[in-house]
């Protein structure tokens, strides 16, 4: 796109096991955004590998890191980025349409599910214009909660909540990691990483602890 | 050292090029058509050209054929007024092409070198000898006759012989290339001792004149002198057609050239309206996505007026980007549309020209057109409080309106395509604009399509109303007879005849045509008003006439009227008995008992016509096998004919129709290319916008066909609702064409909006415009959800 490239990491060897809770901090800039788009397949390495549960998806081409996020990783972004044409219902079952799992009746009850789940069961119909931030972004956690997916992944999932909202949320993340869900976030607020099982901490592109 | 604002206007150009190109490629094609403005110039400039060389004659009259000394051709030279003198004599008859006859005239040169007027060039070859023709050269192009120099014309001479005749070369004439293109005529050129070889007699046919002075007084007098100075020839019995008069700066086919090119102009001012749409919506949204920088502006002091005159500055860069474009294309295609003018109607090379009040007019039309369309938009941005413009996304979001609550009603498709399709409505000002682009061009050619269809259907009416199968007419100097009649009726598959002529008049300064027939003719004539004349008329030679409606509304005639018409043999008057609804030479024709035309002309036999022939069967091959056992009977009796085939006639008008509607849809095809740009350079924009979203979709599992899913619905939505959009417009567009034919050309197209080119449309519409946007929905598919995240 004549994009100036730049190097955001520069040689990282980082495992997460299984149903960790992990928390990657670092000042802005330090590529912690870039070191969870790599593990989504959203961002590919220029040199390395990235294996997420036995799958090699650094060499998988964009075709089938779409099909297999769809499937195995939920992702929350810290502007929510709802579709802003769908209600929370529509955009809470989209990755079930995208992955075409189970008939359009099982995906809507999966997608209900995981808005009751959320605390968000009475406003189904909302557009995501019609909802708070705090709604909005729960509204993303039942989306990335879809497919069941292993692999949660939230980067600044609270960066645009108030504390309160944003305790409320951890609690949410801490429940699916209690679940067995491996849960992976950025975020700059200190008190939230201090509750993550482990702390990745990333400063220009190397972890450094 | 330019001001940040100018460079801001420059750059926000650049920043988003694709739709910088699309704008300028919009306005570009819309100035181009401007630039038709200039095709009656261009036209112009080269016609008067060719008619000084050529030597058009102002003055040309018909005789039967009449032997005329070089004193006696002098002397009519020295009539006072006429500068020049040029006789023709002509043979008609039919030319094999290959193993088929065709008809074709052969014009008569007294000396190839030595031409006064009405020049016929040798465009290539030799000037033919005794036994020798010219091939026009509009023969070959018109696909009539295609024969070179050295090469032999079979041609059947009024004596029956076929004659082998060489080809010496090609020739170039204003009025032959004319014949050729509007009889669909084969027209060569010989000296007249072949020509009187082939007709077996001598004498001049046409006599055309070059005048001093060509004002009406002068001309009438000139026309006066002229069959005085004849009558003491012998042989000659007057005038046996009316004289025809050029008035200055006319040329063969001037008229229905420039009424062809009003109809380009709606078309010019159609692509215009879709490219101002386009030029309203591009600034719009450049406005719209730069709402949060017009907060960054105003924040750090930038006042309304130089917020503004940054994107009016936007805007007069690209009006100024493609009015530069549109110029230079439209001055490409005035000449190219010219030259395809001039070299497939009148076989002229028209010279490369430009009009320059038509580049003037482009420059300001495409200057002040962008700055004006983009105020508004500006207006509205400007005025956005700095607090509100500073959180703006760029990007409109959903709404519980009535419209989106419509589209979000919409359950029963695929969710990809229930995004597609609610995003149409989220930036709705310009979905519109989009939509009504695409219904501009739509409608356009609907209307086109459907005038086509109409001017179809009015052939075959005007066909249909022939009760005939078969016309055939006397040509050369020996005209029909008892006997031919009887040889006419005799011959095998002839069913019936009807004795019959056309003769040029003119009513109340109107070209017209009056049509001789018997009072039971075979023509079925359809009344208006009035009666069609009894037997008595017929016997009595009354002067009673059924007027044809176009051209009585033209003359404001009306039944009962008495009209004068201006005749060969001089004025003549006519009660108006009928009104027809008939449209026989496009609408101009009087119908007069066959018994009255034949006592008002002079030196006309009651056998002395034309003839309509109904076969035994209206199977091609008989009315063909017909024809031909005519044409050989009457050619071996001595009577050189020619003959006029119903179905092939029609088949003919409709192709020629055909040409000329397809011609307009060519042009039309401006505003498809317009709407296209414009469709491709919203959907463009669309996506650039939602680039974010597409990297979450990625995000979230969407493979690439869910993303070129959600596009092609919008396309298809947008295709869709111009189409819908374009009924409207396509049927109140066909209805100004075909009452713009009335007014201009006095041309009554029946009017017909037929519904299977609805459905052809909407299919054409959204083939072409998934074709269009095929390009941009790829690129929105494949781009790389990590640049998507971060960078839109």
């Amino acid at each position: 796109m004549g994009r100036l490239e730049y190097r955001a990491l520069r040689g990282i060897d980082l495992r997460v096991g299984a149903g960790e809770l992990v928390a990657v901090v670092g000042p802005s800039g330090s590529g912690k955004t870039t070191v969870l788009n790599v593990i989504t397949g959203i961002d590919r390495p220029s040199a390395g590998t990235v294996t997420v549960d036995g799958l090699r998806i650094d060499a998988m081409s964009e075709e089938e890191l779409a099909v297999w996020r769809g499937e195995h990783v939920g992702v929350v972004f810290q502007f929510f980025q709802l579709l802003p044409t769908l209600s929370a219902l529509e955009n809470a079952v989209l990755p079930l349409d995208f992955a075409r799992r189970g008939s359009k009746r099982e995906r809507f009850a999966r997608a209900r599910h995981n808005l009751d789940l959320v605390g968000l069961g009475d406003k189904l119909d909302h557009l995501p214009a019609e909802l708070s931030g705090g709604e909005q972004q729960r509204v993303a956690i039942a989306r990335a909660l879809a497919n069941d997916p292993k692999l949660i992944v939230g980067d600044e999932p609270t960066g645009n909540l108030d504390s309160v909202t944003a305790g409320e949320m951890f609690e949410l993340f801490a429940r699916l990691n209690g679940e067995g869900k491996t849960v992976l976030y950025v975020t700059h607020d200190l008190g939230l990483a201090g509750r993550a099982h482990r702390i990745v901490s990333i400063r220009d592109g190397v972890v450094v602890a | 050292m330019l001001s940040a604002p100018t460079r801001k206007s420059i750059t926000d150009l650049s920043r988003r090029k694709s739709r910088t190109f699309f704008a300028v490629t919009t306005l570009a094609l819309a100035v181009a058509g401007i630039g038709l403005f200039a095709l009656p110039t261009l036209m112009n400039r080269s016609m008067d050209a060719t008619v000084a060389a050529d030597q058009l004659p102002d003055l040309t009259v018909s005789i039967r054929p009449v032997v005329l000394s070089s004193a006696q051709l002098a002397a009519l030279a020295a009539v006072p007024n006429v500068t020049a003198i040029e006789p023709r004599s002509f043979f008609s008859g039919p030319v094999y092409v290959g193993a088929r006859r065709a008809f074709a005239q052969v014009r008569g040169i007294a000396d190839f070198g030595r031409q006064n007027a009405n020049v016929v060039h040798v465009a290539s070859g030799a000037a033919p000898v005794h036994g020798e023709l010219l091939t026009d050269v509009q023969n070959a192009k018109h696909g009539l006759l295609d024969v070179h120099a050295g090469e032999t014309v079979q041609i059947i001479g009024a004596d029956g012989a076929v004659r082998r005749l060489r080809v010496s070369g090609e020739g170039r004439n204003l009025d032959g290339a004319q014949s050729v293109t509007s009889d669909n005529v084969i027209v060569l050129y010989a000296n007249t001792a072949t020509v009187a070889s082939l007709s077996g007699v001598n004498g001049y046919e046409e006599l055309d004149f070059r005048l001093a002075d060509t004002g009406s007084a002068a001309v009438k007098q000139t026309t006066t002198t002229i069959r005085d100075r004849l009558a003491a020839v012998p042989g000659f019995n007057g005038f046996s057609d009316l004289p025809e008069t050029r008035a200055a700066g006319d040329w063969p086919g001037k008229s229905s050239f420039l009424q062809f090119t009003k109809f380009f102009y709606v078309i010019t001012v159609l692509a215009l309206l879709s490219a101002l749409v386009l030029i309203y919506n591009t600034i719009t949204t450049l406005v719209a996505e730069q709402t949060s920088e017009i907060g960054i502006m105003k924040a750090v002091g930038g006042r309304r007026r130089q917020v503004a005159a940054v994107y009016l500055k936007t805007a007069l860069l690209l009006g100024a980007l493609g009015t530069g474009v549109g110029i230079v294309f439209g001055v490409v295609l005035a000449n190219g549309l010219a030259r395809y003018f001039g070299s497939t109607f009148f076989a002229v090379t028209t010279r490369l020209g430009v009009d320059w009040r038509i580049v003037l007019l482009s420059a300001l039309v495409g200057l002040a057109a962008s700055v004006l369309v983009a105020l508004p938009a500006i207006r509205r941005a400007v005025r956005v409080p700095v607090r509100e413009a500073l959180q703006a996304s760029g990007s409109a979001v959903g709404e519980h309106d009535a419209n989106n609550r419509f589209l979000r009603g919409v359950r029963f498709l695929p969710r990809t395509a229930q995004i597609g399709l609610r995003n149409v409505g989220r930036r709705r000002r310009r979905s519109i604009a989009t939509a009504l682009v695409i219904a501009f061009a739509v409608g356009t050619l609907l209307a086109v399509l459907g005038l086509a269809q109409g001017a179809a259907n009015a052939s075959r009416a005007s066909w249909g109303d022939h009760g005939e199968d078969v016309k055939i007419t006397a040509q050369g100097h020996r005209r029909f007879d008892a006997t031919a009649a009887n040889l006419i009726r005799a011959t095998p598959g002839v069913a019936s005849i009807e004795p019959m002529f056309v003769t040029d008049v003119n009513l109340a300064g109107k070209d017209a045509k009056i049509w001789a027939v018997t009072q039971a003719t075979m023509f079925h004539y359809r009344l208006a008003a009035g009666r069609w004349y009894t037997p008595a008329e017929q016997q009595t030679k009354a002067r009673v006439a059924v007027v044809e409606r176009d051209i009585a509304r033209v003359t404001s005639t009306r039944l009962g009227d008495t009209i004068g018409v201006e005749t060969a043999s001089g004025p003549v008057s006519f009660r108006v008995i009928g009104i027809s609804t008939n449209q026989q030479e496009s609408g101009t024709a009087l119908f007069v008992p066959l018994t009255t035309m034949h006592a008002l002309l002079p030196g006309m036999s009651p056998e002395d016509n034309d003839y309509w022939v109904r076969t035994t069967s209206h199977a091609h091959a008989l009315i063909d096998s017909t024809t031909t056992r005519i044409e050989d009977t009457l050619t071996a009796h001595g009577y050189p004919v020619n003959s006029e085939i119903k179905y092939v006639r029609l088949a003919n008008e409709v192709a020629s129709n055909r040409t000329i509607t397809t011609t307009l849809a060519a042009v039309g095809f401006l505003v498809v290319a317009i709407s296209m740009a414009g469709l491709a350079g919203a959907l463009t924009t669309s996506i650039f916008e939602r680039r974010r979203e597409i990297g979450i979709l990625r995000s979230i599992g969407a493979r690439a066909r869910d993303i070129r899913r959600i596009f092609a619905t919008e396309t298809i939505a947008l295709a869709a609702i111009g189409w819908l959009i374009a009924i409207p417009i396509g049927y109140l567009l066909e209805r100004f064409l075909v009452w713009m034919l009335k007014q201009v050309a006095n041309v009554d197209v029946p009017f017909t909006f037929p519904l299977r080119y609805l459905a052809l449309a909407l299919a054409g519409t959204i083939v072409l415009a998934l074709l269009i946007t095929l390009l941009p929905i790829r690129r929105a598919a494949r781009y790389p959800p990590g640049h998507a995240l971060r960078y839109a």
